[in-house]
């Protein structure tokens, strides 16, 4: 009997594993159709934002003196000449087909083209960010339960909870100060040699606030489940203290600290933004920023979109991740 | 414990709850207004200037009085954060409510569209309004900020009515015939109102932090008294001048904390009570 269930189970356990990774996708599909719909609005926003307000774009990409057929050349160019709903139309089209025209600051190179070449150094800064900050949130976060460090736990506790409260625009600049101008042990901002320390130094700032919160959460997650009975047994059974809280409790706390990574991500990216602009660091903040000091309109649609994209990517990984730690994650 | 002595408690622990927020508000209020310093007049042969007896915060661009832009600044930012929070609360506060009372669809649709603002990028919302504007002024910046700020109250008070809908005085309000509009506003609404309330001083904290960053990048009101523009101009001149990076980073971070502070002590009150 016992045999024929083993060759049983031996049978079905590839389609189980396939089942399992299509149920993964179907999870990861739905909790991202919101943050699509988000991606949409978003689009949307920086569109009518631009054609329904008062005011003349072409005169805001010209300037008040600019002749009305220097304008009129423009709002051509912009498609601004035709009706609103044709515009819509052909916007959303141009998404879809990531074309939304050539830059109007660069003639001849095509908006997504900038924003193609910034958004690989915004990746590395938010991703690695993100992933600093989970580490050191988590590590904090167990730290801040196990019985390591005894009585100085609280003290952790403390420390996470100040640096929860204090702003990343006022440490960021001030540990800069002291790390790049007094100590010399990272790169000035805006050296251009700066490379993968000046990255990682950018990365770390970033990634504290979000250390912090997952620390937060993830310290009270732990802590609710710390009279929980599967981790008395697995203490009973003779687990050390790291395998009980890592092994044990750690995925069953994966929930609420997989909700406050993804629920941080919009400030992460705001975070980042104005990190390049303090480090002076090619990205998609900085193109933004240039394109909307230029009124350069179709590379400031297409790189606000490109960010709302990437912040769509990033917290469809956070689900994912999730799901694939805590199976209860998962859609039925 | 007698009444009298509750009471009194009850009003202590009320001012230490706003305390932090208004004492803050008042330094800088008073600072603001009584001295003749202003961020507009400039002396140019002071620009960088590290602090003196005259000017105990020093000087920064141009020779502006960093004392005066900083107390100006922050009036200012606090009048916006409690604008922008109260205008959140008015419009979020009965929409939950009415999403937690009526059920179904309605409810749904409220709690989504709270999804949607907030897990928006408020910063590239922002952006995204503001580079339709010409020179964006203060009253712009809150507008954006209003576009999001009405999601978080609409979310805690959606979920206290929930609960309150169970409640026995809602059903016999109910039975007395009350409509559900009435039931809202005279019965949900005044309950809910100690844990919506925490939520205040943490969105005042939020606008605050948002209006500083967007001065930082350049997108701050043109006549750049605002926290953010001092940060900026600290950067700028870090290796010049680091005392107008410090006053700013430390600016920031009193302001605030004092506002996540006077939030923490509200909801000490609220939950105490």
């Amino acid at each position: 009997m016992s045999g024929q269930g083993a060759a049983a189970g031996s049978r079905s356990r590839p389609t189980d594993a396939v089942f399992a990774l299509l149920r993964l996708g179907a999870t990861v599909l739905g909790r991202t159709g919101g943050a699509v719909l988000t991606l949409v609005a978003l689009a949307s926003l920086v569109f009518l934002a631009l054609r329904l307000l008062p005011g003349d774009p072409a005169a805001l990409v010209l300037g008040e003196q600019a002749s009305e057929a220097d304008r009129a050349l423009i709002r051509g160019k912009l498609g601004l000449d035709r009706p609103l709903g044709a515009q819509y139309l052909s916007f959303l089209l141009g998404l879809a087909r990531l074309d939304l025209g050539d830059s109007l600051a660069r003639p001849g190179t095509s908006a997504f083209a900038e924003v193609g070449r910034a958004l690989g150094p915004t990746s590395a800064l938010a991703g690695l960010a993100v992933g600093l900050g989970a580490l050191l949130g988590i590590a904090a976060a167990v730290a801040c339960v196990g019985p390591w460090l005894g009585s100085r736990r609280e003290w952790l506790h403390r420390a996470v909870l100040v640096v929860a409260a204090t702003p990343l625009l006022s440490f960021a600049p001030l540990a800069t100060y002291l790390l790049a101008v007094r100590l010399r042990v990272v790169p000035l901002p805006g050296d251009p040699e700066s490379g993968a320390s000046g990255l990682l130094f950018a990365s770390g700032l970033l990634s504290l606030p979000l250390a912090a919160q997952v620390a937060r959460i993830g310290r009270a997650a732990l802590l609710d489940l710390g009279h929980a009975k599967f981790l008395d047994v697995a203490a009973a059974k003779g687990g050390s203290p790291w395998r009980v809280w890592v092994v044990h409790a750690l995925p069953a706390a994966s929930a609420p600290i997989s909700v406050v990574i993804a629920a941080q991500l919009g400030a992460l990216l705001g975070g980042a933004v104005v990190l390049e602009r303090l480090f002076e660091r090619p990205g998609l903040g900085t193109l933004m920023l240039s394109a909307y000091a230029a009124r350069d309109i179709p590379v400031l649609e297409a790189s606000v979109v490109a960010a709302g994209l990437l912040f769509v990517a990033v917290q469809a990984l956070a689900i994912f991740i999730h799901a694939l730690i805590d199976p209860r994650g998962r859609e039925p | 414990m007698s009444t009298d002595a509750r009471a009194r408690r009850r009003r202590n622990r009320a001012l230490s709850a706003v305390a932090p927020a208004a004492l803050l508000a008042l330094v800088t209020a008073l600072l603001a207004a009584l001295s003749d310093r202003s961020p507009a007049r400039l002396a140019l042969d002071l620009a960088w200037a590290p602090p003196s007896a005259s000017r105990p915060f020093g000087s920064g661009d141009a020779g502006v009085d960093l004392l005066a832009l900083v107390s100006h600044a922050t009036v200012r930012a606090l009048a916006l954060a409690a604008l922008v929070s109260l205008f959140g609360f008015l419009v979020g506060t009965p929409l939950g409510a009415a999403a937690g009372i009526f059920r179904g669809r309605f409810e749904r649709w409220t709690l989504r569209a709270c999804d949607l603002v907030q897990s928006f990028p408020t910063f590239l919302l922002a952006l995204a309004v503001l580079s339709a504007v010409r020179s964006p002024s203060r009253l712009h910046i809150g507008l954006v900020f209003c576009v999001t700020a009405w999601a978080p109250f609409a979310r805690v008070a959606a979920a206290q009515a929930r609960v309150l809908s169970e409640s026995q005085f809602v059903e016999a309000a109910r039975a007395l015939g009350l409509g559900s509009v009435a039931i809202v506003f005279v019965h949900v609404i005044p309950n809910l109102l100690g844990p919506v309330s925490v939520q205040i001083g943490t969105s005042a904290a939020g606008v605050v932090l948002g209006e500083t960053a967007l001065g930082f990048v350049g997108l701050g009101p043109p006549d750049g008294v605002s926290l953010g523009s001092l940060i900026e101009q600290g950067t700028l001149a870090m290796l010049r001048a680091p005392h107008v990076l410090t006053v700013g980073a430390v600016a920031v971070i009193l302001v605030s904390g004092s506002l996540q502070l006077a939030s923490e002590g509200v909801r000490r009150w609220v939950h105490l009570e």
